[in-house]
């Protein structure tokens, strides 16, 4: 049903699918202050839990894995190169052949680890569990502009379409002589006639797709309408509250901290 | 040109219509370099070329709606980043407009000024997020070795996302170019807003 739209979205029957997307933002907006605030590991772990239970309910819990795979490289490469050589570093914890790793930076990656995991898990309850267009129409309600709107499901629609064309042109281009492997200068000859015709294609149906907007009257001032109804949960106003709530106690947790 | 049109914020339906065309090139662009197994990202061809059709404030809103899509459906630290794309939607779409795009040399000078741009603005994004690492393997190599010898954070974070920016920018912007100069001028003019030329 959303093959033709690129996203992350898992349709299943659960809780957390029913609530609204505004409220899953409200969410990431806690699970992002919260440990800036109380900047502690019991706190980032605490966060990266209640993520990982909302992620079970949600049941989409294995989903997360490619997500964090993103980040993954980069989080190694800090956790070598940090432990390695941060200037901070002074007490020695282990030995692997010649390189020491130092306490100092192990710890710091750790801490920046779990920073990291907590913000992609908190994202992920919102991409997993909410269809990209429910999601924008949400926005538009709460007072983006449907012309945006409208671009940022285009692009959902787009892409996909796209990515489909991008297999046809590889073959054309190939039977035509084109080579794709062998050396760097070989290779990146290549990019400009696999480019090109997607470049030209795609101006082309702007083109089109521009006026057929303009015939609809795309550009009207009319308040705008919207297909589907307005999607509700009675818990939404409860929801958002305890999360303001939660970042208040923390930023109040904070200042206790430094007044005592 | 008049230099009213740069910053006019009217968006006309044809240059709206371009931002998911240049944000679905980025990805195209990215994908074909993956496929080539070339050694450059090559994923802001559609916001350069948007930029140099349509003007820095496309440009930007390209850039955002890029990271913001490429978050939603990919990766979520790619929303922190739209700052980037924005910056380098607006740096492009400046120097567009002032006849900047006009030779090859030129467009390798605004490859530069891209990769400078885009490195000053995702310094202080990889600092707070990785301490000043990229994830790149030779970035990170140059930034231990910054490191090693007791270089300022800031220093070897910048170098680190310098060197990978470089030759990665300069071939993007190139390569807008060189699809720019061959557009027919049946397209080119829709987008441009140099208030010459009738809307649809």
């Amino acid at each position: 049903m959303y093959l033709n739209s690129m996203s992350l979205y898992q349709p299943r029957q659960s809780l957390i699918h029913r609530i609204d997307p505004i409220s899953k933002i409200f969410y990431i907006l806690a699970a992002v202050a919260v440990p800036f605030i109380l900047p502690t590991v019991t706190v980032a772990v605490i966060c990266l839990l209640v993520s990982a239970v909302i992620l079970l309910l949600a049941k989409v819990f294995r989903k997360v894995i490619p997500l964090v795979g993103f980040s993954m490289v980069i989080l190694l490469s800090v956790v070598v190169i940090q432990g390695l050589f941060m200037a901070e570093n002074k007490i020695p914890l282990f030995r692997l052949g010649p390189l020491i790793f130092y306490q100092e930076g192990l710890s710091f990656a750790l801490g920046l680890s779990l920073r990291v995991l907590n913000i992609i898990s908190a994202f992920a309850i919102l991409v997993l569990t909410t269809k990209p267009s429910d999601l924008i129409e949400s926005l538009v309600r709460k007072g983006l502009s449907p012309k945006i709107g409208y671009v940022l499901s285009s692009v959902l629609q787009i892409i996909p379409q796209m990515t489909a064309t991008m297999g046809t042109i590889m073959d054309a281009q190939r039977s035509r002589g084109m080579e794709t492997e062998g050396k760097l200068a070989v290779r990146l000859k290549a990019f400009f006639p696999l480019i090109g015709p997607v470049v030209m294609n795609s101006l082309i149906n702007t083109r089109e797709r521009a006026m057929a907007l303009e015939v609809r009257g795309f550009n009207s001032p009319v308040p705008k309408t919207f297909l589907n109804q307005e999607f509700k949960s009675a818990y939404s106003k409860i929801i958002q509250w305890t999360l303001i709530l939660i970042i208040i106690m923390a930023l109040v947790w904070r200042i206790l901290g430094w007044l005592k | 040109m008049s230099k009213k049109g740069m910053w006019s914020l009217k968006l006309t339906t044809a240059s709206l219509v371009l931002i998911p065309a240049a944000v679905a090139i980025n990805f195209i662009g990215k994908s074909f370099a993956g496929v080539l197994k070339l050694p450059l990202w090559l994923d802001a061809i559609g916001t350069v070329l948007a930029s140099m059709l349509a003007g820095p404030i496309i440009g930007a809103l390209c850039g955002a709606i890029n990271n913001i899509i490429y978050g939603l459906t990919m990766d979520p630290i790619s929303f922190v980043y739209a700052i980037t794309s924005v910056a380098i939607g607006l740096a492009v779409g400046i120097m567009a407009y002032n006849g900047w795009v006009s030779s090859l040399w030129k467009a390798f000078f605004v490859g530069i000024v891209v990769a400078l741009v885009s490195a000053v603005v995702s310094t202080p994004i990889n600092i707070g997020f990785w301490k000043g690492q990229t994830g790149n393997i030779w970035g990170d190599a140059l930034y231990a070795i910054l490191i090693a010898h007791k270089n300022p954070v800031w220093l070897s974070s910048f170098l680190d996302e310098f060197v990978v920016d470089l030759p990665d920018k300069i071939a993007t912007v190139m390569i807008s170019y060189g699809i720019f100069k061959g557009l027919p001028k049946k397209l080119t003019v829709l987008y441009s807003n140099d208030n010459k030329t009738e809307t649809l």
